[in-house]
């Protein structure tokens, strides 16, 4: 292990010294600090929310990221070299997540950053790696503003988002329940996005929006929504609520035994959030990207291995959270073997249009990444509460696969502009 | 327990002190000891933003009494103000941050107009309510705001001064940038605090009643504490969004409010006009270290104040200078070296 | 109005809750003079004791443990109602030792600890019960779905309304009409000629704080199954709590039950017409009222005006 390697510290530290003048009045450097010694860490700044809100996603998120990593590790790193990882909690707060994201770069000197649940928080980091260049992969951001309008070069965002899992069911709950829907609508970014696509669809296959209810974020008591629903009397009621509002919702619902009429379409269900909850608080029909039970080659392993390594965690079986943290990490790597460098660019470009097989991703049907968005195009899983089962694990019945083409965000494109690859700085560590 | 009053200010009519010019060296040559010590340029950033917006927050908190638990709210008007100035009216630094200052006063107006004809709970009590209304606004208001996902893209234009222009992309050169704005608050603020007007505040927070009898139109001074604090404190966010290039609403939380107030009070603001510096300074490097070290920092950060409360609710300040006192039994009360002036 | 009816009786619903949340907070407010800003810690505290009781992890392993199981919910449920509160009560009572140093002080002083307590006791949640959402079970009594008036409405919100009614008034009565009540009033308003008959101020004020945070954990074991049960559950109690007292004044209890049915109206009846607003209502409400009367609706003088 030499000692002689230029750091991407040691320069700037030089750089601060000796022209400190240029710091100051020059422009940032565009070109920055080399790594020469191919047995030094790949390290990876994994940002993912420790506290606050989404606490128990971010843990599930991180647990798949480390496994991915192990099973590189095992077989003898990444271009020879050993991956290690530093985690700093961001906590669901944006101001903590530029932060975090300026110390990992920086001080921490990570090649990558891997990690996101709440959109606020991935925004305040794929500004700051913007800025340096930095890879981030968005495990976990449902939203759909970061692959549209918050997209950005080093950003890859790897969840399905509102607008995909709206496209999955809106056709197929018309033809099968009705024309008459109603809009339950967190005020807020995602949910009016969500809300919007969802409205586009429906008025697009001939359905009718008989109303919208708003509810502000932060709102623990549904009864006013619940009743004014019940008066309305629509077929369908397409909820875009999320976070701990839905943890309240769904609660209240189940008392109420509202889930099954009317129809409900409930957006993604994150599988930390519902896990050991009981079956009831499952109302509706919602989507996801991945399930343990998918009978597809390759599940049962990857169960398996979950397990092996975390036998004492409280969620027995993995979940759509710690794919996407799985998936995206280990394609990260993988890029950067295919790249041969741990060069920015490089990497960037393995992943835009990358192609992945169905059976590599473990589901029904071939994923690629879109290089106009930086979003896994990828398969969407409409599924509903597993009344049927004794095992308490499987909470869900799939009730449908819909390959990527047909679920895809139509305004991403439109509304995405990536920075050109002149305009990100280039670094190699 | 000992008050702003018991601390003595031996060069009160000076506008440089020793203890500036040894804050000024400290906080000056952060670039060059940050990177050693095993910090990094943007928490130094991060770290005299808040320090701006403590001090301005700490003429309310500390000299007038006047106990604001909603003070993020100003923060963040400012930081959106500077933002929204960027995006739709011109590129410019001076604009923005004047835009910044303009609207969190005027906020401060608006608010302190109705809360300032109250006391104690009521009062902290308004302006929690406030708070809550310019959080719940900024997320409801997403069109002009961008909600939860944030301002962004907000712009670092260079600082213009006419004959010569430094281009603040870089974090170091944004530093010396934040640098040169806290001198002059700190400055200001040490003018305010002991001028006449400085010391009416502190006899309103001692006794609003005699105060009023004595002859002063209290509701107008608490007034212009209040409007002259959010002023301070949007100028800090104002300033954090060319840190961090966006807004969030998010500062303007319960929560980071009430952090203000821990900040301000564990490093002495109710005792010391550098208080709220030490608050500050010790909040995010303990929070850096110690959020490092272990994921549940909040519940040691939280003992460390329960604790503080408990046994010293002077605050660092107040410790500092009872125990330069202790060592100093003979010297009477014109300190030369009380390191908390 | 006919569509108006059945919103204007589930914001009366709503208000008994927030009476209920409020219950707690207004005994410490009202009788010892402070704020307790760990109020809901303390809420999500019972709840999570409550839990532990009804559902605990070690059961499965000991004979004991399995013996508890195989009770019935609702025997469970009922021991956990009344055990889960008390231990909250437990905990406010080691809080109220923390605060003695600030007695002497300014209220803030008191404020501000106990919302370093509400820190830790979150943490500390977080720590022995983990980060993620559960549930806590219900006897099938009180769960499920009852029809009034052609609309189907909660039972267990129903349940928890008539608890919260009878909360208030068991409250009311302990206060007027019991000798202990009557010591705790005197120990408010006169505390030297408390002690000077003869009773333990210390024990008292510990006793009164302890009450107030069991009252909490009672609200919390109530309310988690409408509101769901997580480390965060407690934050959004301490607003509305602290909102209800001053907007019914500092000091009345009738005027905190008041305000709570008043803010109890305002959602339910503005989540019908105008629900993107709901919670905003609640502060705007309190702007106006404290704007015209300085003191709340009923409220009098107080050492917190200072």
């Amino acid at each position: 292990m030499t000692k002689s390697t230029i750091s991407r510290r040691g320069l700037l530290k030089s750089t601060g010294a000796a022209a400190g003048l240029a710091t100051v009045f020059g422009p940032w450097q565009h070109n920055r600090v080399y790594a020469a010694a191919t047995d030094k860490p790949i390290k990876i700044g994994i940002t993912s929310d420790a506290s606050g809100q989404y606490a128990n996603s971010g843990a599930s998120d991180r647990r798949g990221m480390a496994m991915a990593i192990a099973e590189f590790n095992e077989r003898g790193g990444v271009l020879g070299r050993n991956v290690e990882t530093i985690h700093l909690d961001t906590e669901t707060t944006p101001a903590t997540g530029s932060r975090v994201a300026e110390r990992l770069i920086s001080r921490e000197e990570c090649a990558f950053l891997i990690g996101a649940v709440s959109s606020g928080v991935a925004n305040a980091i794929s500004q700051v790696a913007q800025k340096y260049g930095t890879v981030y992969l968005n495990t976990n951001s449902s939203s759909p503003t970061e692959s549209g309008k918050n997209c950005h070069r080093v950003k890859f965002v790897w969840d399905g988002n509102g607008a995909n899992f709206a496209k999955a069911a809106v056709k197929n709950t018309i033809d099968a329940v009705g024309k008459k829907w109603l809009l339950l609508t967190n005020d807020y970014v995602w949910g009016h996005n969500t809300a919007a696509a969802t409205r586009k669809l429906v008025e697009a296959f001939g359905g009718e929006i008989i109303d919208e209810i708003l509810v502000p974020q932060g709102t623990r008591d549904f009864s006013s929504a619940l009743l004014s629903i019940q008066q309305a009397k629509p077929q369908v009621v397409a909820a875009a609520v999320g976070g701990d509002d839905q943890k309240a919702l769904r609660q209240q619902v189940a008392q109420l035994g509202m889930g099954d009429s009317p129809a409900w379409i409930n957006n993604q269900q994150d599988w930390p959030d519902v896990y050991g909850l009981p079956l009831d608080n499952l109302f509706g029909v919602f989507g996801t990207t991945w399930y343990y039970q998918l009978d597809l080659p390759g599940v049962a392993e990857f169960v398996q291995r979950y397990q092996a390594m975390y036998p004492e965690t409280r969620m027995k079986v993995p979940g759509n959270v710690f794919y996407n943290g799985y998936m995206a990490t280990r394609e990260l790597l993988s890029a950067v073997e295919r790249a041969g460098t741990t060069n920015n660019i490089a990497v960037i470009k393995q992943l835009e249009g990358l192609r992945m097989s169905a059976a590599d991703r473990m589901q029904h049907h071939d994923a690629w990444i879109d290089p106009n968005t930086h979003q896994v195009q990828q398969s969407i899983y409409l599924a509903t509460a597993n009344t049927g089962s004794s095992d308490s694990d499987d909470m869900f019945k799939i009730l449908s696969s819909s390959d990527p083409e047909s679920v895809k965000d139509e305004g991403a494109a439109a509304a995405c502009n990536l920075e050109s690859y002149a305009d990100t700085p280039t670094y190699e560590m | 327990m000992i008050s702003l009053a018991d601390v003595p200010r031996g060069r009160a009519s000076s506008w440089i002190t020793p203890q500036m010019l040894a804050f000024a060296a400290i906080m000056g040559t952060a670039p060059f000891w940050l990177g050693p010590v095993g910090l990094y340029q943007y928490l130094g950033v991060e770290v005299v933003i808040w320090i701006i917006y403590a001090v301005g927050f700490n003429l309310l908190f500390g000299y007038s009494g006047l106990h604001s638990f909603g003070h993020g709210a100003y923060f963040g008007v400012g930081a959106y103000a500077f933002g929204l100035f960027q995006h739709n009216v011109v590129v410019s630094l001076w604009g923005g941050l004047g835009a910044a200052i303009l609207a969190s006063a005027l906020a401060g107006l608006i608010v302190g107009a109705i809360v300032c004809h109250r006391r104690g709970i009521y009062f902290a009590l308004m302006t929690i309510a406030f708070g809550q209304i310019f959080w719940f606004s900024s997320i409801k208001l997403h069109g002009l705001t961008g909600g939860e996902d944030g301002l962004l893209n907000i712009p670092r234009p260079p600082a213009d001064f006419g004959l010569v222009s430094f281009d603040l992309s870089s974090n170091t050169a944004f530093y010396w940038f934040v640098f040169a704005a806290l001198m002059l608050v700190i400055v200001m603020m040490w003018r305010i605090t002991n001028s006449p007007f400085g010391r009416i505040l502190q006899a309103i927070r001692q006794n609003e009643m005699r105060a009023r009898f004595v002859g002063y139109e209290v509701w107008r001074f608490k007034l212009a504490a209040f409007v002259l604090s959010t002023a301070i404190s949007g100028f800090a966010g104002g300033l954090f969004a060319m840190a961090q290039q966006g807004a969030f609403p998010d500062v303007m939380s319960l929560h980071q409010s009430a952090l203000i107030v821990m900040m301000t009070l564990i490093g002495g603001g109710l005792v010391s006009f550098w208080g709220p510096v030490l608050g500050v300074a010790l909040y995010f490097v303990a929070r850096d270290v110690l959020g490092a070290m272990t994921e549940t920092w909040l519940l040691w950060y939280g003992l460390m104040f329960v604790v503080m409360v408990m046994i010293r609710p002077e605050g660092l300040a107040g410790a500092i200078h009872l125990a330069v006192k202790r060592l100093r039994p003979a010297s009477n009360s014109a300190p030369q070296g009380a390191a908390e002036e | 109005m006919v569509d108006l009816i059945p919103h204007i009786f589930n914001g009366l619903t709503l208000g008994l809750l927030f009476a209920l949340i409020a219950l707690g907070f207004m005994l410490i407010v009202g009788v010892m003079e402070m704020i307790n800003l760990a109020h809901g810690s303390l809420f999500a505290l019972g709840a999570y004791f409550a839990l532990s009781i009804i559902a605990p992890d070690w059961a499965a392993d000991t004979a004991l443990g399995q013996w508890w199981l195989g009770l019935p919910i609702a025997a469970r449920y009922a021991v956990a109602l009344v055990v889960g509160p008390i231990l909250a009560g437990v905990v406010g009572m080691g809080l109220e030792l923390c605060l003695r140093p600030t007695y002497d002080k300014a209220p803030l002083y008191g404020l501000l600890l106990t919302f370093g307590a509400a820190l830790v006791l979150e943490e500390a949640i977080r720590i022995f019960w983990g980060s993620a959402e559960q549930n806590l079970p219900l006897p099938q009594a009180i769960s499920g779905a009852v029809l009034l008036g052609g609309l189907i409405f909660s039972k267990y919100k129903l349940f928890a309304a008539a608890f919260a009614f009878a909360a208030v008034i068991g409250v009311w009565l302990f206060l007027e009409r019991t000798p202990y009540g009557a010591i705790i009033k005197a120990g408010a308003h006169d505390s030297e000629m408390v002690r000077a008959l003869g009773f333990n101020l210390d024990r008292l004020r510990m006793l009164v704080f302890g009450l107030g945070a069991g009252l909490a954990g009672l609200a919390g074991v109530v309310m988690v199954p409408i509101w769901g049960l997580r480390p965060h559950v407690g934050v959004d109690v301490v607003i509305p709590a602290f909102l209800i007292i001053v907007l019914g004044g500092v000091g009345s209890f009738w005027g905190a039950v008041l305000s709570s049915l008043m803010v109890g109206l305002t959602i339910g009846i503005t989540g019908a017409y105008a629900s993107a607003w709901s919670l905003m209502s609640m502060y705007i409400m309190l702007i106006v009222v404290v704007g015209l009367r300085a003191r709340g609706l009923f409220g009098r003088k107080s050492v917190l005006e200072n």
